[in-house]
């Protein structure tokens, strides 16, 4: 027997594997593109798309790099040499692709997934663009609901499965199956009517083409109009990763960012949609200041900063903050509450969960606040600042019997008669920051620019600015300042921060 | 003309006798002495290597040696192991099985036994075409029998450790569930599509474990290769070719039907040997009156047609091969000169897109984009562009999916478009072959033009 053969020759480079990896797996490892429908890295292989054909030396016909293995028959003792470029890949990947586009509507410019469609994208690369057919194309149901969310179309559909494989592998709910055969075949739903799991809109992510659409954004935006921004889910604690998506203020979309220490590719459908309260038409778009008339009217930042010091400075108490307030926030709400000589606590509310993404912790960063020392509100008490983004945390209740002077605010409806000042409040789409989720992951969001009414001081700044209302010797930090100072309290010694390497993998 | 070749019977030794299909006449005729046999005096290795000796060669389709096959099973694997018997014949033009079945399920479930003994299998799952009611009554009403008699259940005829059950499971109609994967995935409960290999059935196939999967008409020989031994199975048919270690030949007999405009279609059974010619003309009794034949796939519907010039070859599994066809199931479709080859290739293009299963692109796609030029060119609306394009068709299918069926669709396909040329340009408004010129410089222009 001749030595194990451990590395592959791909495009003429060798490359170590590992056991048991495929062929495809090594090309993306190693930054080498090969195109793919039905292959999923968290699902199992199913091989029907065909595009991912590469060249294997001394076989006529290409071979399909998401189930061939990397390792040779046992009786060959030479590594493997693939061409993922060559000739022969080439025409058999424009073969699969003049396939593919047969019965496909080629309805692009009504498409929501134009612009991040693998079908757009292999077709410009490998395609032959030119129709060698005038034949008339399949008809196949169109616009059927797949439950309440999402929206199914079998004619943009190429039957990869990977729906399907998902709600059997994944969730192990089993709402999808195929119907009919050969060019007749679609995806149908096999429960009534709706889906068993919480995490069905999934399927829409991973639909390599438009087939899945997003009942909630379907037709909202062309996706290049769109800003995107790496950020967290704070509906829940779990940290999951995600992608917000906004346009000129509008937030419109939440996709999951893979991380595989927490998230993998998947996010909950409730966190998905989360998002509703950021498009408020009553949203805080300004500082507010109590007049002499009663009433809360606009007011300069820095007039409102004079009028906040002033009406804490006669009234002073705690700072109770919204349990998804970034740790920074939290960190100087502390600081904050100790110059007044009060402390600073956060509130956050709980709910159902599950063994997966949902936690039923509901504060995103309730972690965090423990960490620093914020004792968690359980009802209602005094407070002379409140922070607030999530109707559920700061809940109705704590705010109308605080008696807070100042309050920041993301919802007109959330301001209390109190209140003396109020400054608007970022959703956690227009802030940055760090959050530390369930699992002590210390995660970063970052701001998207599409999103939100823009031109609003970040919370960090104002609270500096209040902090130094009271001790005239405070020297602004800045986030990044504040970062270091949270990094050297003793409980977060050895704790990794975004940036430190292998940061991702903690929690897993 | 007289019949130059002559019958054997060795599966066939009970077609047309009286109530051949009970226990009673069976057992009169020598059923079940292989089983009594085999488990006296040989061992499951033993047995398995009297089938290697044999050469056999599997009867429905692939041409994969039996014997090779059940080497695959893992001996040492605590799974329950199982034998799949492939009698979901829906290939079209086939019914071989159907005879054995109806005429002698006897004679299939001993041969069914004798592989679980060699394999050392516990359940018989015989998954019968749905379309094939006295098959399954047939087979129903054996298996009983057998029970009733102690070949089939606990401790088979007294043998200690070797215990089988056997389930009839009829299929709902779907050709692609003859595919061994497919058929799996049917049996097991689910959608008929063919399963990506690696794994191979014979380490995971049926419920996750390991599977031998034959053809009915394959395991009805085991009794034979038992009684007579292997080595008799072997001598007998085309010998292997000792300089080409692929020709691993044709041995023993095989049942050979024909179906078509002949005078005679039938099921007959012939040691290896016999010519397509010989078939056609002497059994089947030839075209009918007037008629001539014009070309004949010799296998099912799935291999490459043979002209009128070309029916001199020898029914075998190399033989064919050798000019470009195959031997498939061994029951041969023939086409007269009233087949218009264009509308045949429409019906087979047909037939392929309407059983593909509709997992790999290539087939779900290219299966009924096929079906759908043909259609044009019978419509007079093609172009020899068309031809071209067909060609490229066939590329981007055959050898491109999970399963044999896009191959199966495109071979008989490919072969009549190249041997018939002629008569799809003469459908082409435009061509000189339409203008009603010689066919054979028409196309020699064509060609020439590309």
């Amino acid at each position: 027997m001749a030595d194990k053969v451990s590395t592959i020759f791909i495009n003429g480079t060798e490359y170590p594997f590992k056991e048991g990896q495929t062929v495809i797996q090594v090309c993306h490892e190693n930054g080498i593109d090969v195109p793919h429908y039905c292959y999923h890295p968290g699902l199992s292989i199913a091989g029907n798309c065909r595009i991912c054909m590469v060249e294997v030396e001394g076989n006529p016909q290409p071979q399909i790099s998401c189930k061939m293995q990397c390792a040779p028959p046992p009786w060959v003792s030479e590594p493997l040499k693939i061409q993922t470029e060559s000739e022969v890949a080439e025409e058999g990947r424009s073969g699969v692709m003049e396939m593919l586009l047969v019965n496909h509507p080629l309805d692009c410019p009504i498409c929501d997934q134009a612009g991040e469609c693998h079908l757009q994208d292999y077709s410009y690369e490998h395609g032959g663009g030119k129709a060698s057919t005038s034949t008339a194309k399949t008809k196949l149901p169109k616009n059927v609901p797949f439950g309440e969310k999402i929206v199914y179309d079998a004619e943009r559909c190429i039957k990869c499965t990977l729906c399907v494989r998902f709600c059997q592998e994944v969730t192990e709910t089993n709402e999808l199956d195929l119907g009919g055969r050969g060019d007749e075949e679609i995806v149908i739903m096999t429960s009534k009517g709706e889906f068993e799991t919480p995490y069905a809109m999934n399927i829409i992510d991973i639909c390599p083409v438009g087939a899945l659409t997003s009942k909630d954004f379907r037709f909202k935006s062309r996706l290049w109009f769109m800003d995107f921004a790496p950020s967290i889910d704070t509906s829940s604690a779990k940290g999951v990763n995600i992608t917000t998506g906004g346009r000129e203020g509008e937030f419109l979309r939440i996709e999951p960012r893979y991380n595989p220490g927490v998230n993998q590719w998947w996010m909950s459908d409730e966190g998905r949609l989360g998002y509703k309260f950021v498009n408020s038409p009553t949203r805080v778009k300004a500082p507010l200041v109590r007049g002499e008339n009663g009433e809360l009217a606009e007011a300069l930042w820095h007039n409102a900063i004079d009028a906040a010091g002033t009406a804490l400075r006669a009234s002073p108490g705690d700072v109770l903050v919204d349990g998804g307030c970034t740790l920074e926030e939290m960190a100087l709400a502390q600081e904050l509450a100790s110059a007044m000589g009060a402390k600073a606590k956060f509130a956050a509310a709980t709910g159902e969960g599950d063994d997966w993404l949902i936690t039923e912790e509901k504060g995103a960063n309730a972690k965090g606040g423990e960490m620093l020392g914020l004792a968690r509100a359980k009802r209602a008490s005094a407070a002379a600042v409140l922070m607030i983004e999530r109707d559920e945390h700061v809940n109705a209740s704590m705010r109308e019997k605080a008696g807070a002077v100042v309050v920041f605010a993301l919802d007109m409806e959330q301001v209390p008669d109190s209140a003396q000042v109020v400054f608007p409040m970022p959703s956690w789409a227009e802030r940055e920051g760090l959050l530390v989720n369930i699992d002590g992951l210390v995660q970063a969001m970052e701001r998207n620019q599409g999103i939100g009414p823009g031109n609003l001081t970040p919370p960090v700044e104002l609270l500096e600015e209040l902090i130094g209302e009271f001790d005239d010797a405070y020297e602004w930090r800045g986030r990044e300042g504040v970062i270091e100072s949270i990094r050297a309290m003793k409980a977060f010694e050895g704790v990794p921060f975004p940036g430190d390497t292998a940061t991702a993998e903690v929690g897993a | 003309m007289a019949k130059k070749y002559p019958e054997t019977k060795i599966l066939s030794r009970n077609f047309g006798v009286e109530n051949s299909w009970t226990l009673d006449v069976a057992r009169e005729r020598g059923a079940y002495k292989s089983l009594e046999k085999a488990l006296e005096e040989m061992t499951p290795d033993q047995l398995i290597e009297e089938v290697k000796t044999s050469r056999v060669r599997g009867r429905g389709g692939a041409g994969f040696p039996t014997g090779v096959k059940w080497g695959f099973v893992p001996k040492e694997n605590d799974k329950p192991k199982y034998l799949v018997l492939n009698a979901d014949e829906s290939e079209p033009g086939t019914f071989k099985d159907r005879y054995l079945m109806e005429l002698d399920p006897h004679l299939v479930l001993e041969g069914c036994l004798l592989c679980a003994y060699a394999c050392g299998l516990s359940t018989i799952y015989i998954y019968v075409r749905g379309e094939y009611p006295l098959s399954i009554e047939r087979l129903e009403g054996a298996i009983e029998e057998a029970r009733k008699a102690g070949f089939i259940g606990k401790k088979v005829l007294g043998k200690k450790g070797f215990d089988v059950e056997c389930y009839v499971h009829p299929g709902a109609g779907a050709y692609i569930c003859g595919e061994e994967t497919g058929m799996l995935e049917s049996l097991e409960g689910k959608r008929g599509h063919p399963r990506i290999k690696p794994p191979f059935p014979a380490v995971e196939g049926a419920f996750g474990c390991p599977t031998v999967i034959n053809n009915v008409e394959t395991l009805a020989h085991v009794p034979w290769i038992v009684e007579h031994g292997g080595q008799a199975f072997a001598d007998q048919g085309i010998q292997p070719d000792p300089d080409n270690p692929k020709a691993l030949g044709s041995s023993g007999t095989k049942l050979m039907g024909v179906s078509g405009p002949v005078k005679n279609p039938g099921v007959w059974e012939f040691e290896f040997g016999i010519t397509v010619k010989e078939l056609i003309y002497d059994y089947a009794g030839g075209p009918l009156d007037g008629r001539e034949v014009k070309a004949v796939i010799p296998g099912g519907l799935s291999m490459p047609v043979l002209t009128a010039d070309e029916l001199d070859v020898k029914m075998g599994f190399d033989d064919l091969v050798k000019v470009g066809s195959g031997l498939g199931t061994g029951t041969a479709i023939v086409m007269d000169d009233s087949c218009d080859m264009v509308e045949a290739c429409e019906n087979i293009a047909h037939f392929f897109a309407d059983e593909s299963c509709g997992q790999c692109t290539p087939c779900r796609e290219g299966c009924h984009w096929m079906e759908k030029i043909f259609a044009r060119i019978k419509g007079g609306e093609g172009t020899p562009a068309d031809l071209d394009l067909l060609e490229r068709l066939f590329i981007n299918i055959e050898g491109r999916t999970i399963c044999a069926l896009a191959d199966a669709a495109v071979w008989p396909l490919r072969s009549i478009i190249r041997k018939f040329r002629h008569e799809f340009l003469a459908k082409m408004p435009g061509t000189d072959a339409a203008d009603g010129e010689d066919p054979k410089a028409a196309e020699a222009e064509t060609v020439g033009a590309k």
